[in-house]
């Protein structure tokens, strides 16, 4: 492909030729609107193909900021591996209503940033970001318990879960389904239905302000 | 009813990740003590966000290529190291629960109070007390500066001082005044150069500080307050 070369995109950057592709190379590239979806379906499906795109929209802009900011290369690469797991990890942390997807990684990779920064200048290895930086406060000021009527609040919150995962939920815990009967009806892996419902009992637990150790 | 607040460069430092930790500290503590600051850090944060990764133009081929694949399984092109480390990351199926908030809390002269949520995993020495003064050193290792809870017992008061560089006060619990006016809890007091003052409290007062004392008291007449001022900040 002759036109890959470095030569011939600056030459089509200069010729007045451009005119007839205007959104070429000095257009801006906002972010996707599907990122959120994309966020979204990592945390409610742990989709793999999801997690890709998100990674190919995030990562090499991560490793460029990341190695400008540590003036190290080899940083920028470790910052994108540590980036992109919390995002694998915590994206069932992500509330579309609060924000956009760019915004939730934008925090998630400024944190990272920020403890490798101090681990650098620093003697100290503690992460304080998630300290100084909260993330929990997004979950826990939309769910102020006031009363003790648990049923009725954990059904209020059962109805706000992704839909699969409300789902697996209802058919384990009230229909009294094992993980196998569930998949084999569903006709998905018994791993899917045991993820969702770690996922579902995760964030439940959260909103509920359960200690989990 | 809050009245002072972090500047808005601090602010701005703050969302971006590049105020040393002391300093991110506080704000932290502010603003989750004032809902407007929090606000105007949530609309920062997502304008950083956006200019950050919009700046970010990367190799105008490849995203070509891509916007015109929307259909197809190809990928954006991607070195190898990356596809490896998307393997690597979705080979485990951990998720992370979140933490829960745990509240942490200290007893100084007898008094209870609940530790701010971003001092949660700050190193803290013992209580040092002289007369109406209790600190407590917090161990961030960040060269020059300085942070500590200082707690003042009722009807206390610190000599005046006066230093280079800067000083924080947030002051957590229980009110003071200086020939400013009186401070309450969540005011977040930024002074520096030669401002001189002398903070007094009735009732008794739990503050955050952070203070740059490089060169601090090293000549002539402030040399005199030395041994107050080191312990101090």
């Amino acid at each position: 492909m002759k036109q890959s070369t470095v030569e011939s995109t600056r030459n089509k950057t200069i010729a007045p030729a451009t005119k007839t592709r205007p959104m070429t190379t000095t257009a801006k590239e906002s972010a996707p609107p599907e990122l959120s979806q994309y966020l979204m379906a990592v945390a409610a499906d742990r989709d793999k193909q999801a997690f890709a795109k998100l990674f190919a929209w995030f990562g090499p802009k991560i490793k460029r900021i990341a190695a400008q900011k540590l003036n190290n290369d080899a940083a920028g690469f470790d910052i994108t591996q540590e980036t992109m797991t919390r995002v694998w990890r915590k994206a069932h942390l992500f509330v579309p209503e609060k924000g956009a997807a760019t915004t939730w990684v934008y925090t998630v990779m400024r944190n990272v940033i920020f403890d490798a920064m101090r681990k650098n200048k620093t003697q100290q290895a503690e992460s304080l970001s998630d300290d100084i930086w909260p993330i929990e406060e997004q979950i826990s000021e939309e769910s102020p318990f006031q009363d003790h009527l648990m049923t009725k609040q954990l059904g209020e919150l059962v109805k706000k879960l992704p839909p699969n995962q409300q789902e697996a939920l209802t058919a384990v815990y009230y229909k009294q389904l094992t993980h196998e009967e569930l998949a084999k009806q569903l006709n998905i892996p018994v791993g899917t239905v045991k993820s969702r419902i770690r996922l579902a009992v995760t964030k439940l637990k959260q909103q509920l302000g359960a200690n989990n150790d | 009813m809050i009245k002072h607040h972090p500047s808005s460069k601090l602010l701005a430092g703050y969302a971006t990740g590049e105020l040393p930790a002391s300093i991110a500290i506080g704000v932290a503590i502010h603003c989750k003590m004032c809902d407007q600051c929090q606000a105007n850090v949530d609309a920062l944060t997502a304008q950083l966000a956006d200019q950050v990764f919009d700046a970010e133009i990367t190799e105008p081929m490849a995203y070509e290529n891509e916007h015109f694949d929307v259909a197809g399984e190809a990928d954006a092109p991607m070195d190898m190291d990356f596809g490896n480390m998307i393997a690597a990351i979705t080979a485990d199926d951990e998720i992370s629960e979140q933490s829960m908030v745990r509240s942490t809390s200290i007893t100084v002269k007898g008094k209870n109070f609940e530790l701010p949520a971003p001092l949660n995993n700050v190193r803290m020495s013992n209580w040092l007390n002289i007369g109406k003064l209790s600190r407590s050193s917090l161990n961030l290792d960040e060269g020059a500066i300085h942070s500590h809870l200082l707690h003042i017992d009722a009807d206390g008061e610190v000599p005046t001082h006066t230093h280079k560089g800067f000083e924080i006060t947030l002051l957590l619990d229980g009110s003071f005044e200086d020939d400013m006016g009186t401070y309450h809890p969540g005011d977040f007091i930024e002074l520096n150069g030669e401002h001189n003052h002398q903070p007094k409290t009735k009732e008794g007062c739990l503050c955050y500080t952070v203070a740059d004392d490089a060169l601090q008291f090293t000549e002539g007449f402030h040399k005199l307050f030395n041994p107050i001022g080191s312990l101090l900040y």
